[in-house]
């Protein structure tokens, strides 16, 4: 019998092969989202809601509004750039031949990386964790987020200087 | 519980997968921005089971800080795929030939 946590990791993977095999960029953007929101259920489903509503909000909202802003952009491309579809067609084919190799050879290397994963056990919460020891990172994501702008601002500030 | 966990990284290698295939079977950058979208939600799923297993706390905190660098990153690549299309007149890899040697 299927588990709940095993129909939405196989539930992702389609979502995540439609996104990639689909033709239409807009119907691959919404397969995206389809593909964030299941792995936001999967974190809820861990007992990460933290990380499961920035997931939510941030991957299933904000870059699928990036991605059809894009979409919409380039929409006169499509006619002129066909792709060889033969490679998305046999993707399939190739995830199977890896989903039965690893069902064979990396099943035991998985249930071996479980003894790693037990290493640092230790209980504390989250906003202490994330002010308190991961410091840090939100120095790092405030610097990532001021590079983001950074570049934004650079390319649209190049197209009016070369206007 | 192992089972768990392994049943999870066996799902994010095969996410890993399709996202890979997908940035090297395309020419396309939006396509590929969307096979790298693919593998970071592999990569999230091996973070959160391994968290799972050992701090949960820390976990949502590596998570929390790679999705907000996902965004920049996303963000990024679509300005300037945006940029090449303009000026390029296409989102071919192939036809960003123009600083070749």
């Amino acid at each position: 019998m299927i588990e709940y946590r095993e129909f939405l990791y196989l539930a992702v993977t389609l979502c995540a092969l439609a996104a990639v095999m689909s033709r239409n960029m807009l119907t691959a953007a919404i397969s995206l989202a389809a593909t964030s929101i299941g792995v936001a259920l999967v974190l809820f489903d861990f007992r990460a809601p933290w990380a499961a509503v920035f997931e939510l909000s941030v991957c299933a909202g904000l870059i699928t509004v990036l991605f059809i802003s894009a979409v919409s952009l380039l929409r006169k491309e499509e006619p002129f750039f066909a792709e060889d579809r033969t490679r998305f067609r046999l993707l399939p084919v190739f995830a199977l031949i890896v989903a039965i190799g690893g069902w064979i050879a990396g099943w035991p290397f998985f249930e071996a990386l479980a003894d790693y994963a037990r290493f640092g056990a230790r209980g504390q919460s989250l906003g202490s964790m994330l002010w308190e020891s991961r410091r840090m990172d939100l120095l790092g994501q405030i610097a990532m987020l001021a590079a983001g702008v950074l570049v934004i601002n650079s390319v649209f500030a190049a197209k009016k200087a070369g206007k | 519980m192992n089972g768990s966990f392994a049943t999870a990284w066996y799902f994010a290698a095969l996410l890993f997968f399709i996202g890979l295939y997908c940035m090297a079977a395309s020419r396309n950058l939006l396509r590929q921005l969307i096979g790298l979208e693919v593998m970071s939600k592999g990569t999230l799923l091996a973070l959160i089971a391994s968290g799972a297993m050992s701090n949960l706390s820390l976990a949502q905190a590596v998570i929390i800080t790679m999705i907000v660098i996902e965004v920049v990153v996303v963000a990024a690549g679509l300005t300037l795929l945006v940029k090449a299309y303009r000026t390029n007149g296409g989102v071919d890899v192939w036809k960003l030939s123009s600083l070749k040697g």
